[in-house]
């Protein structure tokens, strides 16, 4: 059966000093007068964030800090048709007994690392609100989890190495809470594992579709009758704006991952730009700190199947074309749960309310004032608010969980 | 006024010693079971030719060659609105006097060096055939022609350097051959400058435009029936659908260059790793089973590695003339320039990644050659030069279709 071991992260100093050693060569490139963030991550941010990375920043620190706050394991998972991925997670209980298990489920860029200031709220004990359970799972490819070593790892066997997380966990029953990736996963999961296990589900990234004459005939009509309302309409042009000038990385993942893993994998500061555009570009104005993102970035170095498996996960959803990926993305998958959604206006695809609505059994529906793509880490109160209001005394999923309702 | 200076390729010793001191450090990605090209370019290649690169590649013996065949020189290139530019091109004159003055144009991942196995052929002088005095140009952020400098630096732009080029060299009438990005800038340049400096152009990377009703009602017609019945006509299908492949599956790199240059470029600034794969893939993919030899490929990237402007300026031809969005450079392939007022040539090899139906390429163009050749992919020049060449000899020479357009240069001795 499977066992848990305990992890602390531990970067080896060969690491440390290969990485160190790349910095102090770096080559950096020209830029165009006046370019700003137009062609991409300008020059000047990634000049001062290798300084500081080359110089000042402390990996030792932060992975001390990180090891101190999440208590993290890892432990084998089979998957059907892939044998075993050794899994890391992090496990964090509430004082609560009965607290409601919860797993977070990042996406790319993300890591576990987003669910860093979720946790202690969401574990902290009260009688005004239900706590929770936390794991957080690194997925396959990600964080310190094993890659898939064979082809065609997808949506069934992301969602298949959850599940049996939880259930290895003694989690017979819980809950779910996704964004990006952690959309389709949870999703997916939800479908095939609710409601025997997946009780509910909980999204910042809900998909959608605009409705039909057949699927949503009043909604279809009043679309065309009434129009969208300005709000909706800055949201579907801000979709726009995404899919003509900033899905570029998605169509190179999701066409040749292992030709830009090369360069991923080789220079740090290749990565850094790489996923610090999106930290800046898929934010509400996140003031980040440079160690923060290098924290954020050094995961990505450093994980345990280097930089390079993590953007696999777009070839294999879309089998190698774009096109693919974003219709699963749109598609339709049935599910019975209670389904609560938290829309935040800095989030990349802002489709409006009315799209949403197939998506499943939704009980929950709350709109913010600012946030952005990663909410769980840029507005963790507002999201945990949103949880603490969705499976709290008197909210619409109380007690979906078997004798785990989150109060003592 | 521009001066030219003789060039020789140089690369300072400390660029060799960072290069190499950078492939030391090398890290490789993990690469799935069986993965084979289905992902991208194979650990196993990139493996060898990076081992190659760090010990046994010698680049100041391939320099040398380089030196030795092809005359090299640079001149200042005023361009409008960007100020002068450094521009650095192959200049190689045939012994026949009356030689035709052409320019080649490459596109990216190429380069002059596309040029290389040509330029023998295009200037050897003989009675039988037509010479050419050859121009091959390192467009303005490629090879060792330094980059612009400023935002803006579009489609007209790099027509205007290829002019100005040709115009400085005391060429006031010459023809052109393109492919790639160099198709996009000879139609533009036949479109801004023929028929008064170019005579005639020539391609191989022929496009085109879906026919409209109006336009070009056989060509139109013949789409609706294939459409209904593809199976009619298999070959027309096998183009559709190699078409489509590319661009559903192999135009990634072209999604994130038209979109985030910049981003790219810190990997390809900073991995030598990272730019051998990013290259390498599509000197594989785009090839029709071209037999690449390791210092073959090290070299060709090689030049991007050491080039003037680094290797990120390159790939912003595609923000720049692609609009900053990923829609508008498809737009800008069908597009039919007007075009005819000189004489056209096309090459089509079988191995190009786009392959659309012969009428598709009529629109707005007086197509007076179309060979169709066995063999050959994307970079025609480098792996049939001796077909490229013969083409060109077809069409320019005695009792061809665009025989004598250059004024007193019809390419023979008398």
């Amino acid at each position: 059966m499977s066992t848990e071991n305990a992890f602390q992260i531990s970067v080896p100093d060969d690491s440390l000093s290969l990485l160190r050693q790349k910095l102090a060569l770096v080559s950096l490139p020209d830029e165009l007068e006046d370019a700003g963030w137009e062609y991409g991550v300008p020059l000047a941010d990634i000049r001062r964030l290798v300084d500081r990375w080359a110089n000042g920043y402390d990996w030792r620190h932060h992975e001390a800090l990180l090891n101190a706050e999440l208590p993290q394991f890892t432990r084998d998972i089979p998957v059907d048709g892939h044998g075993t991925l050794n899994i890391h997670y992090i496990h964090k209980k509430s004082d609560t007994k009965t607290a409601i298990p919860l797993l977070f489920v990042h996406g790319w860029p993300g890591s576990f690392f987003e669910a860093r200031k979720l946790v202690p709220l969401l574990t902290q004990n009260s009688e005004h609100h239900p706590s929770f359970h936390v794991v957080a799972i690194s997925l396959p490819g990600y964080g310190f989890s094993k890659a898939p070593s064979k082809k065609r790892f997808d949506m069934d066997q992301y969602a298949e190495v959850c599940n049996k997380l939880m259930l290895a966990l003694g989690y017979d029953e819980y809950v779910t809470q996704g964004g990006d990736w952690g959309f389709l996963i949870t999703r997916k999961i939800a479908h095939l594992y609710g409601p025997r296990h997946s009780k509910a589900w909980h999204t910042n990234f809900p998909g959608g579709q605009p409705p039909s004459l057949f699927t949503q005939p009043l909604d279809f009509l009043s679309m065309l009758i009434n129009g969208l309302t300005a709000k909706e309409k800055e949201g579907l042009q801000r979709v726009q704006h995404f899919i003509a000038t900033g899905c570029g990385y998605s169509a190179e993942q999701g066409t040749k991952p292992q030709t830009l893993g090369y360069s991923l994998a080789d220079s740090p500061v290749g990565l850094l730009a790489w996923i610090y555009e999106k930290l800046v570009a898929w934010t509400d104005q996140y003031p980040w700190k440079d160690d923060e993102v290098l924290t954020w970035v050094s995961i990505y170095w450093f994980s345990r199947a280097g930089p390079a498996a993590a953007g696999r996960i777009y070839f294999e959803v879309g089998e190698g074309e774009p096109a693919k990926q974003m219709a699963r993305f749109s598609a339709h998958e049935s599910t019975s749960i209670p389904l609560g959604i938290s829309r935040f206006p800095g989030e990349i695809v802002c489709f409006p309310k009315s799209w949403s609505k197939n998506l499943g059994k939704i009980v929950f529906d709350r709109e913010h004032d600012g946030g952005g793509h990663f909410a769980a880490y840029e507005k963790p109160e507002a999201l945990s608010g949103d949880l603490r209001d969705m499976f709290g005394q008197g909210g619409p999923a109380f007690g979906v969980v078997k004798g785990r309702n989150g109060y003592d | 006024m521009s001066v030219e200076s003789p060039f020789i390729i140089s690369i300072p010793q400390e660029s060799l010693s960072l290069l190499q001191q950078k492939l030391r450090l090398a890290s490789f990605p993990d690469e799935l079971d069986d993965a084979g090209w289905d992902y991208g370019a194979p650990l196993t290649d990139i493996r060898r030719l990076v081992a190659r690169w760090s010990n046994g590649y010698d680049w100041r013996y391939h320099e040398a060659q380089l030196n030795t065949e092809l005359p090299q020189f640079t001149r200042a290139i005023d361009v409008g609105g960007h100020g002068a530019l450094n521009v650095h091109y192959v200049h190689k004159k045939s012994d026949a006097e009356y030689a035709i003055p052409l320019l080649f144009v490459h596109g990216w991942p190429g380069s002059f060096f596309e040029a290389r196995k040509l330029v023998p052929l295009l200037t050897r002088g003989s009675p039988d055939h037509p010479s050419f005095h050859v121009v091959a140009i390192s467009l303005p952020g490629f090879g060792f022609s330094e980059a612009p400098r400023k935002k803006g630096f579009n489609l007209d732009q790099y027509a205007e350097v290829c002019n100005k080029l040709m115009l400085s060299l005391g060429y006031n009438e010459y023809v052109t051959q393109g492919g790639d990005w160099g198709f996009i800038i000879t139609r533009r340049m036949a479109h801004l400058y023929g028929p008064k400096y170019v005579k005639a152009w020539h391609t191989n990377f022929p496009g085109g435009t879906f026919p409209s009703l109006l336009g070009q009602p056989l060509s139109f017609l013949t789409m609706l029936f294939h459409f209904l019945f593809p199976s009619f006509n298999p070959q027309m299908q096998a183009g559709f659908d190699k078409t489509q492949k590319f661009i559903q599956s192999g135009s990634g790199y072209n999604a994130i260059q038209s979109t985030k240059p910049q981003t790219l470029g810190y990997s390809m600034a900073d991995s030598p790793v990272g730019l051998l794969a990013w290259i390498y893939e599509k000197l594989v993919v785009c090839a029709d089973g071209y037999a690449w030899d390791d210092d073959e490929v090290l070299t060709w990237i090689s030049i991007y590695w050491f080039s003037r402007a680094g290797p990120t300026a390159a790939a912003r031809i595609y923000y720049e003339v692609g609009g900053g969005n990923t829609q508008k450079l498809g737009e800008l392939m069908g597009t039919p320039e007007y075009t005819a007022s000189i004489p056209h040539g096309i090459s089509r090899f079988p191995g190009e990644v786009a392959i659309l139906p012969k009428s598709w390429a009529k629109s707005n163009r007086k197509i007076v050659f179309d060979r169709e050749h066995e063999r050959g992919g994307h970079f025609a020049a480098y792996e049939r030069p001796v077909d490229v060449c013969g083409d060109l000899r077809d069409m320019f020479g005695r009792g061809g279709p665009a025989f004598g357009v250059v004024k007193g240069r019809d390419g023979y001795n008398s």
